[in-house]
């Protein structure tokens, strides 16, 4: 048997080695692409599929879940949309928290829990990002993936050097091209993000939605956190629903949607669609440039060291409670954002109720915790 | 002559009575009114719904012009910055700055009293904000600010120094009080 050089030796170790860590790598990567446990509750009718609205998106990991809550009572339609960005996950838990328990009185409500499927499977690279992060049920401890802000590179390849924004030919970074709220309204023969912002656009219209709310989160250095963003259909609504939050002790702050950036969701459903289209944005540490430890912990606590000294030196401004952003309270403030918001909508356009029960007050989710309201 | 001068210095009283009663928070404003932002921030609308539960009829622009102050009794300027509002109204902060300036000085020419209302709190407060909320406040004849933007007593010390009223509400909703005092009805004013 020839016996082999030293360099070959050391080739081959690093071979195996570099086999080893790819092969644990990729098992873990692979273990995003299951997908997290919804348990639908009672106020659930029917459960259907983003394909439904363009049969492009069947077979693809865009075909977000699609659930249907409807009241005894008639009225208008609502929509719902969790995880436009995957990693802003207190829009992901407050959809999940209405499709496994609260009920529609009036009305249907049409909750898209994680509207940008594809974008759970992965998480933005270079950020050191858990994958997961645990939530304690009365069932057990439940994990939910966190996910990145775009679609997953693997479903949509590769990124354009300049982003051409259809139909407005606004150009954005090359990345922006996998960011759904960047893609409405979409079209049929797009790219798969553009295919599926144009099935929600076709929901919005065949469904008849009359208020469409998108959930977010963005870092504390965000000047527009904690504040409800709206089309200027909407800004009537909108003052009424900050006002009513106050009564509550939330503090919420209005923004119009500028004319002039297309392809977002607070934009493109008010000019292109009749429903009355609100985004909320709560503050979410684990998305900033200041964070220190970045961990499943940070994501569920939502406490840095680091924001608290921001928040302290007041150098800068942050919106972060020194206590910590815990994801209740992101979560609170969204569902309580949602309420007011159908509230405002259901005592101006008396003829068209929405009305939902069983959802937790922001006082109830602080007092008992997320856990408490899911299966 | 003697009778020109007391004349004059009775006048001269009654005018310095008149301002200080104005500084004691006596102001009393008149309908109609206009409400303008200064910054493109969309707390015109939550001015415009206050001004609706306290109810002042108002009208909203927030892009107003100084020929838009015809026939205008009140001016309510909405201050704090938002950079969303900027891009919906399609216009730089320098465009901006340059409107307000051009309302305030439309409202001194006319006589019009300006209302400062700074009502979005710490949001409304910093970098991008205060150069409207200052062109606004020390140009006000009064204010309503909630405190949680007058932390660092920016307005509290320019309503000093200007001896103009200040209201200081705790909540946004708490600004209903003081417009209802400040746009008294007919029958109240009786």
């Amino acid at each position: 048997m020839p016996r082999l050089q030293a360099h070959t030796v050391r080739a081959l170790a690093l071979l195996v080695g570099a086999s080893v860590v790819s092969t644990v790598a990729g098992v873990e990567f692979a273990q995003m692409w299951e997908a997290d446990r919804v348990l639908p509750g009672d106020g659930v009718v029917r459960i259907g599929r983003l394909s439904e609205y363009h049969p492009g998106l069947r077979n693809t990991r865009y075909d977000a879940m699609v659930y249907y809550l409807e009241g005894e009572r008639p009225g208008g339609t609502a929509l719902v949309l969790g995880g436009t960005h995957p990693n802003e996950t207190a829009g992901f838990m407050a959809a999940l928290v209405l499709v496994e328990r609260s009920v529609v009185a009036s009305g249907r409500v049409v909750v898209i829990p994680q509207a940008c499927n594809s974008g759970f499977t992965c998480t933005d690279p270079l950020e050191a990002y858990p994958q997961s992060f645990p939530v304690a049920t009365a069932s057990g401890v439940r994990t939910f993936r966190y996910g990145a802000r775009a679609a997953n590179w693997v479903d949509q390849w590769p990124d354009p050097l300049v982003f051409m924004q259809y139909p407005s030919n606004q150009q954005l970074s090359g990345f922006e091209t996998r960011n759904l709220n960047r893609a409405y309204p979409g079209r049929p023969d797009g790219t798969l993000t553009e295919q599926a912002a144009f099935a929600i656009m076709q929901l919005i219209r065949r469904e008849e939605v009359d208020v469409a709310i998108d959930l977010h989160e963005a870092a504390p250095e965000f000047p527009n956190v904690n504040a409800i963003v709206t089309h200027e259909k909407g800004r009537d609504l909108a003052a009424q629903a900050v006002l009513a939050l106050e009564f509550e002790d939330l503090q919420y702050s209005l923004e119009l949607s500028p004319d002039n950036f297309r392809g977002l969701s607070h934009r493109e459903w008010g000019d292109r669609t009749e429903a009355i289209p609100f985004l909320m944005e709560t503050s979410n540490p684990i998305q900033g440039r200041l964070r220190g430890k970045t961990s499943a912990e940070l994501l569920v606590t939502g406490s840095d060291s680091l924001y608290a000294r921001a928040v302290r030196s007041g150098v800068m401004r942050v919106t972060y409670d020194v206590g910590g952003e815990p994801l209740k309270r992101r979560v609170g403030r969204h569902l309580a954002g949602i309420l007011a918001l159908l509230e405002a909508y259901s005592a101006t356009y008396g003829e068209r109720p929405i009305m939902l029960a069983n959802v937790p007050s922001y006082e109830e989710m602080i007092t008992a915790g997320l856990g408490a309201f899911l299966r | 002559m003697n009778n020109a001068i007391r004349l004059g210095a009775i006048t001269a009283l009654l005018c310095s009575c008149t301002l200080l009663g104005t500084a004691e928070g006596d102001l009393r404003l008149k309908e109609p009114v206009l409400i303008t932002s200064a910054g493109q921030s969309a707390d015109v609308s939550m001015a415009e719904l206050l001004c609706k539960k306290a109810g002042v009829k108002a009208t909203v622009l927030p892009m107003a012009r100084e020929s838009d102050l015809k026939e205008v009794k009140t001016l309510i300027i909405v201050a704090g910055f938002s950079s969303k509002g900027l891009g919906a109204a399609g216009v730089s902060r320098e465009e901006e700055m340059e409107r307000v300036q051009g309302m305030i000085s439309g409202a001194g020419k006319n006589k019009i009293p300006i209302l400062m209302m700074h009502i979005g709190g710490m949001a409304r407060r910093g970098g991008q904000s205060d150069d409207f909320n200052k062109a606004a406040a020390e140009a006000a004849d009064c204010m309503i600010v909630v405190k949680q933007g007058d932390e660092d007593q920016l307005f509290s010390n320019i309503a000093a120094q200007r001896k103009v009223p200040l209201h200081l509400v705790d909540k946004m909703s708490g600004a209903v009080v003081p417009l209802k005092e400040l746009f008294p009805k007919e029958e109240e004013k009786k």
